[in-house]
């Protein structure tokens, strides 16, 4: 297996960018993506987005000492996403429900991204892009939650566009400053 | 100051003594759960008064959740957790004994432990001004030795505050700041009979797996421990979502459900179960699962009996008075510590059996991701409720209201063969009545001899196993 498929394994030096139009064309990929993410299309981002092959992961962030050689989280700790296809399509399920509550009133969503960098790849088909994101949430009156965090994308070219085939999630939080998560990242 | 109680101490030496506060006596907060009619005030969750009076009657006198055993195997293995809202480290001894101390200076009071986890620490040492303390809590020295130089200075008096009594119970250590606490068994009473069912249902024990996950939640600690104790009604409508989401179809209760459900309580720890196997490790999602809970349960009936055996998967859940609960059949273990009225820090582990295979672990690790995390299709649109049934009591006329615990008053089973309290049916009020006529009994009373003799003690019958 290439590294860059590797879960556990985190992204080497950004030292290999892509071409001016491979850049154009993933970074309006990324925007619609959270556009969609925005607007709850949850079963459209599941079957126009996401590889087959998806491995989703957001690990659990632990303060620990910097000399602690388990470092902040690792692959098989605790995780609030480790994901397949079909992991990823119960939770779409369980939105696309009318009595899914705490989606029902509907939430407000801005996913806002930025820090964005592509590089090509050992294989010539996949893609490793890097990105910030700042994830808001506001539901009936006042109730707000702000997640923010980083990405590291594996995208893989498919007839003509892209599909992500590998997404591993950083929050920059350790107790999760909110109730729960409802949406994806 | 030392005043003459310290004997030797020179003149003028600080008593450092550990100090471990005295229970009181709130009859008028008792007085917020009315048993008569079926209600509880709802002060009881929004009060600053009464909170205050939690944290001194309940928080410092319970036998609170600190770790399980496996989190820290060797010595100097550690995690930092809470017991109420007092910061509290839990350290494995050269002796293979664990110790647990507040997590705070005896100089300036700061946090000498910043880390959630570590492993075979040396000690802790106080970013503030280098006092540093063994893992058995004492002083061992100071940056620079300046108070080593000071002759009127004597560490061996001085250490990290002891939990006052830690004891473990097949796996789980316990923690009071309470001296005169009785023991962990007698807090639990019989209902070690039911922790067993999750505890003690396969040879080689238990381990948690993964790290812990932790989240705030707005809303008074009560509400989730209530729920957890005894209330199965919310998931058919709460959780319609998530059980069609994995399972196709609405919650289970299986096709016994008169002749095998029921609540027990003892003390104030309740449980409720269905007895259907499987219906709770069902919602996780994986068949290979479920093939195993059904494995587990023949072969557990030689260890726990037919009935517990029944109980291993089964749709129900448990709470630990006063804030420590768990699924049986989906393994998610959690506290809800208390952060304010108004605020809790859920803290979540996964528990499986040591001696399961290395694929079951894996599908119970993300099966509760899957469920019973922020994320997991059941827990999220658990929040919501608390949250607003915590916050609307801000309304001044709104939080003069009653509220209705009278579910199943007439339902009371004194013919079934279990320890405690049993009543028929899961769908019942019954443990979370129960639940708050313990916490009323903390309320108020000052000493541990009532507080055993109540009217949650188990009821006087000869109700070992019948198995």
């Amino acid at each position: 297996m290439l590294d860059i498929l590797d879960i556990s394994k985190p992204f080497a030096d950004m030292d290999r960018p892509v071409d001016i139009e491979t850049e154009r064309a993933i970074m309006r990929w990324l925007h619609a993506e959270v556009r969609y993410l925005d607007a709850e299309r949850y079963q459209e981002w599941l079957n126009d987005f996401i590889d087959p092959e998806i491995h989703y992961w957001m690990p659990d962030m632990e303060t620990r000492r910097r000399d602690d050689p388990r470092g902040m989280f690792a692959y098989g700790e605790s995780a609030y996403f480790d994901d397949t296809w079909s992991e990823l399509n119960i939770r779409v399920k369980r939105y696309n429900e009318p009595s899914a509550w705490a989606d029902n009133p509907q939430t407000r969503h801005l996913h806002q991204i930025s820090n964005i960098e592509i590089n090509a790849t050992d294989d010539p088909t996949l893609f490793a892009v890097h990105s910030a994101f700042t994830n808001v949430r506001n539901r009936n009156e006042a109730d707000q939650d702000i997640i923010h965090g980083r990405r590291e994308d594996v995208l893989r070219a498919v007839d003509g566009g892209y599909r992500l085939l590998r997404r591993r999630v950083f929050i920059v939080q350790n107790v999760l400053l909110s109730k729960n998560l409802n949406t994806f990242f | 100051m030392c005043e003459g109680d310290c004997k030797g101490a020179a003149k003028g030496r600080p008593n450092m003594k550990p100090v471990y506060p005295k229970a009181g006596s709130y009859p008028d907060f008792a007085k917020l759960v009315d048993r008569e009619n079926a209600q509880v005030d709802r002060r009881v969750f929004t009060d600053e008064q009464v909170y205050q009076a939690e944290l001194r009657q309940i928080f410092a006198r319970s036998w609170l959740f600190l770790a399980h055993e496996s989190q820290i195997p060797n010595p100097g293995d550690f995690v930092r957790t809470s017991m109420g809202e007092d910061d509290v480290i839990v350290v494995r001894q050269r002796d293979g004994s664990v110790n647990a101390f507040l997590n705070s200076c005896p100089h300036r009071g700061n946090r000498v432990c910043m880390v959630d986890a570590g492993k075979k620490a040396r000690g802790f040492i106080c970013n503030y001004h280098g006092w540093s303390f063994g893992i058995d809590g004492a002083l061992r020295g100071t940056d620079g030795k300046v108070y080593e130089k000071d002759e009127t200075f004597e560490k061996a008096q001085i250490g990290l505050t002891p939990v006052a009594q830690v004891d473990s119970y097949k796996g789980l250590i316990f923690g009071t700041f309470d001296p005169d606490a009785v023991s962990l068994l007698e807090f639990f009473g019989d209902f070690t009979y039911y922790l067993d069912i999750m505890l003690d249902n396969d040879e080689g024990g238990t381990e948690f797996i993964g790290g812990a996950i932790k989240s705030e939640i707005d809303c008074n600690w009560k509400f989730p421990a209530e729920n957890f104790v005894g209330d199965i009604l919310h998931a058919f409508w709460t959780h319609q979502s998530g059980a069609q989401a994995i399972l196709g179809g609405g919650v289970d209760l299986g096709k016994r459900y008169d002749e095998l459900a029921f609540q027990a309580s003892i003390y104030g720890h309740g449980i409720e179960t269905n007895l259907d196997k499987v219906g709770n490790t069902r919602t996780l999602g994986y068949p290979d699962l479920v093939d195993y809970a059904f494995e587990l349960s023949e072969k557990a009936k030689d260890r726990l009996g037919e009935l517990r055996a029944r109980a291993i998967g089964a749709v129900s859940s448990c709470t630990v008075f006063p804030n420590f609960s768990f699924l049986p059949g989906q393994n998610t273990f959690r506290v809800w510590h208390p952060r304010g009225p108004g605020k809790i820090e859920l803290v979540v582990w996964t528990l499986v059996n040591k001696n399961a295979p290395d694929h079951i672990k894996e599908q119970y690790r993300k099966g509760v991701m899957m469920t019973f995390s922020p994320g997991g299709v059941f827990e999220m649109d658990d929040g919501e409720n608390w949250e607003y049934s915590t916050r609307v009591n801000q309304g001044f006329v709104t939080r003069q209201q009653p509220l209705h615990y009278a579910l199943g008053i007439e339902s009371a089973d004194m013919e079934r063969d279990l320890p405690g309290h049993i009543h028929k049916g899961s769908l019942n009020d019954a443990n979370q009545r129960l639940f708050y006529t313990r916490w009323a009994e903390f309320m108020e009373h000052d000493n541990w001899t009532d507080l055993q003799n109540g009217a949650t003690a188990a009821p006087k019958k000869t109700a070992t196993a019948a198995e």
